[in-house]
């Protein structure tokens, strides 16, 4: 019996560990929720933010958010997607494709801070690119590329075997059978690790800090500056006056985040009916 | 522009302003710091440098043109709860220095004294450092350093044992409901006045700064900023002083 | 990892029958495949030397040793030592990491050994939300709702590493529980069934035999959740209070290399901002270190 009383309490503390995880989670979008409803308004999402202390809307931060992001996505995609389709498909076991696999762990867990001094460096300062768009996008282009690649290599590895044999077997060329056989059936789980890592981005404060400049302007051309949502939520909590437009930006960041990750499942979700 | 987080009132509301009345032109506004400000201006980044201090020796030599635009003060404030009432400078220097760490040293209740600081950056840091501390003193490095006017007084409004500084225009409870007591500093209670006539001894000239050849946008800019209309307006809004007062009587 | 082969050798079978002009086609695109994933190495190759290009001058003029074992961080005094930074990273990473490991592998545990399909539809989702939740947004809800509490209890303000390792720790909760998730479900099913059958329990077949058989690929987790926690910037920069002092207590404000970073850099100018892209240099070497040691640590399953 003494096993068993030992096992009810182990098994209690493992659901206690569980329950906080989802508690924790629960208290912060409440919290948010709560305190950030109240300013959310269509004024406050299209609006520019004026006066001393930015009362009013954030309007430009959400589109330089969204401008940069898309940047980064159409940087990021294509090369990530066709790096992994030589790892998945072209590339044979060996030191070339260690040292690349080594290289994507490696810039996969790169500081965002030391990627957005190196963005610093080289993009606005060596190439003279400048405080941009641009700048932030190629930056953050580099942490969401091990992202995507990795999605994409597993979604390309998912697809089973004999769908290749079926196409090689038709005497089709392994470009033909790649972009027309095994890229089509791994499309669901690609788009969703593309969706997954730009709402990563969305989210991402250090690497655009530094890159993309911090006045708030609406950006129209690539190498405009501008101030994301996150440097702003980061400038008004840090200046604690104008705490209420903190909440809502807080707020608009999440429910944007939640809902690429939402949009995510549901890309999966309707492949795995299909 | 870019400069000063303190002006950064002054320089966006007078640009929002301007705009309105010069329809089409725009006026990019960045606050990263007066020495940032100072730098943008000195390697072309920016038209006009803003900065709440004076030029440092090596920034002198860029030939840039100085405009002060404004005065203002900085409170040192405590929580409304702590006894004490007003510090000489002398004992404000020892205690951002860290000789001083006990309210109990300067006649409060026995109670460990809370340093707050600002960053690096902040021009407020700055004037505060060359007014109060002057050369030979440092700043105690264990002292928080926030990088915000709105958390600093935020952080001794919440914390009976804390002591930070902000401009005299943010000690009101303008923005939130909290309240900060801003101490006497050698029996001048920092006001409007005490600024504008330099008896409070820790206040500030705030500057723009041009490169000698300014453009004409530029400089239409710069003369809206000096006018009744935003130095009545804006400049006392932000809780600064009109450069204009210090000819009143 | 050789799943290539055959369709490879396929292909290749199929070249040799088809036109040379479709040949040089695959070759050029099978080329430009190549480049694509040689751009994750040109990266990072790319980020080495221009950090370290930014950052040589700390080290040759200043010296590594005064830049890495000085005892104070005074940029406006030009004091470049960042052992109070590089100590303050490490009480950082560490305490979060002694509070998130157990939440984290605790959670894991449950999501693999304990929860019923539809608990487990409740709560794998909420870690992996967890992880969207940008480091601003956490740090914002740090600073308003964890500080002030921490203020209360330690008779300070509030900033300092405590509040830091709160926060700090449930940010890596979704790196270690979805990595040690997966090195928990990678176990086959029939060790568990056997420990069941020997008439175990849940915690016995638990702690002896499921764990111990993960054991590497939660280590694995663990020093990924620390590479995490030693590179974040934004929650820590603004809970940390930012002083750079060595470690005075928990409720003490002390300051880390990534939050020196970010607030020195708008204004750094010189040997200072040579001492940043130093401390940069130093954090990407620690990131590259963790990865590697990974690797290492893999190797020795295999």
């Amino acid at each position: 019996m003494e096993k068993r009383i030992a096992n009810n309490i182990a098994v209690g503390v493992l659901w206690v560990a569980a329950g906080i995880t989802v508690a924790v989670l629960g208290a912060i979008i409440l919290y948010v929720l709560v305190n950030g409803v109240r300013v959310l308004s269509p004024e406050f999402i299209v609006t520019r933010p004026h006066g001393v202390n930015a009362e009013g809307g954030i309007g430009p931060t959400i589109v330089s958010t969204m401008y940069v992001t898309g940047l980064a996505m159409l940087i990021c995609a294509p090369v990530a997607v066709l790096a992994a389709v030589y790892l998945a498909e072209y590339a044979h076991q060996g030191r070339v494709v260690n040292v690349i696999r080594f290289a994507a762990d490696s810039l996969a867990s790169v500081p965002s801070i030391v990627m957005g001094l190196f963005g610093f460096a080289l993009f606005v300062e060596a190439m003279g690119i400048g405080l941009s768009m641009l700048s932030a996008a190629l930056a953050l282009a580099l942490l969401m590329l091990p992202i995507v690649m990795r999605a994409t290599e597993e979604a390309i590895r998912a697809v089973p075997r004999y769908i290749r044999w079926g196409s090689y077997g038709m005497g089709a060329t392994k470009w033909q059978t790649v972009s027309r056989v095994v890229l089509p059936a791994a499309a669901p789980r690609i788009i969703t690790g593309i969706v997954l890592a730009t709402g990563r981005a969305v989210g991402e404060t250090a690497v655009v800090f530094y890159t993309m400049g911090q006045a708030i302007n609406i950006p129209i051309t690539p190498l405009d500056s501008g101030r994301p949502m996150t440097v702003h939520l980061y400038l008004l909590a840090v200046d604690g006056i104008n705490l209420p437009a903190a909440y809502g930006t807080a707020l608009l960041l999440m429910i944007m985040i939640l809902g690429f990750n939402l949009s995510a499942r549901w890309i999966l979700k309707r492949y795995r009916k299909v | 522009m870019t400069g000063s987080t303190t002006l950064l009132p002054i320089a966006e509301q007078a640009a929002e302003g301007f705009q309105r009345a010069n329809p089409g032109t725009h006026v990019l506004v960045s606050g990263l710091g007066s020495s940032a400000g100072i730098e943008a201006v000195i390697t072309g980044t920016s038209d006009i440098g803003t900065s709440s201090r004076d030029l440092k020796p090596g920034e002198a030599d860029h030939g840039l043109v100085d405009i002060p635009v404004a005065y203002d003060g900085i409170a040192v404030i405590v929580n409304p709860a702590n006894p004490v009432d007003g510090l000489s400078l002398e004992q404000l220097r020892a205690i951002y220095a860290g000789e001083i760490t006990n309210w109990r040293e300067v006649g409060g209740e026995d109670r460990a004294i809370n340093l707050v600081n600002r960053d690096e950056a902040s021009g407020t840091r700055e004037a505060f450092k060359k007014i109060v501390m002057g050369e030979d003193a440092h700043f105690d490095r264990s002292a928080v350093v926030l990088p915000g006017t709105g958390q600093v007084r935020d952080v001794v409004a919440r914390s009976r044992g804390a002591i930070g500084y902000i401009s005299v225009g943010f000690v009101g409870p303008r923005f939130t409901s909290t309240r900060v007591k801003a101490l006497k500093i050698d029996g001048v209670v920092p006001s409007e006045d005490t600024v504008a006539s330099r008896e409070y001894p820790i206040a500030r000239t705030l500057h723009f700064f041009t490169r000698g050849h300014v453009g004409a946008l530029a400089g239409r800019y710069v003369a809206y900023v000096l006018s009744d209309e935003v130095q009545d307006g804006v400049v006392v809004d932000a809780g600064f002083v009109p450069v204009s007062a210090r000819g009143r009587p | 990892m050789s799943t290539t082969d055959t369709s490879s050798s396929v292909a290749r079978g199929t070249l040799r029958l088809v036109s040379r002009e479709t040949q040089v086609k695959e070759w050029l695109l099978a080329s430009v495949f190549f480049a694509c994933a040689f751009v994750a190495v040109l990266a990072v190759a790319l980020i080495f030397a221009f950090v370290g290009w930014k950052a040589w001058p700390i080290f040759s003029e200043v010296g590594i040793s005064e830049f890495l074992f000085g005892r104070v961080w005074a940029s406006s005094e030009e004091l470049y030592g960042i052992l109070p930074l590089i100590q303050g990273s490490f009480v950082v990473t560490l305490g979060a990491l002694v509070i998130g490991t157990p939440l984290a592998v605790g959670t894991a545990v449950f999501l693999s050994e304990i929860a019923s399909p539809g608990v487990r539809a409740v709560v794998r989702p909420a870690v992996e939300l967890l992880a969207g939740i940008p480091s601003v947004v956490y740090g914002f809800f740090g600073v308003v709702v964890v500080r002030p509490i921490v203020g209360d209890l330690t008779g300070g303000i509030g900033f300092g590493p405590l509040t830091a390792w709160v926060i700090l720790a449930i940010m890596i909760v979704p790196t270690i529980a979805a990595l040690s998730e997966d090195a928990l479900r990678s176990i086959p099913m029939g060790i568990r069934e056997a420990s069941y059958a020997m008439g175990a329990t849940t915690w016995q077949t638990i702690r002896k035999v499921v764990v111990p058989a993960a054991k590497i690929g939660i280590i694995d987790a663990i020093i990924l959740g620390m590479g995490r926690a030693i590179g974040e910037t934004m929650a820590v920069l603004m809970l940390v209070g930012n002083a750079p002092q060595f470690f005075a207590g928990i409720g003490q404000p002390i300051s880390t290399l990534t939050s020196q970073i970010v607030m020195d850099m708008g204004y750094s100018t010189g040997t200072h901002r040579t001492a940043l892209f130093g401390m940069a240099a130093i954090l990407f070497l620690i990131s590259m270190g963790l990865v590697l040691t990974v690797r290492l640590v893999s190797r020795l399953r295999d």
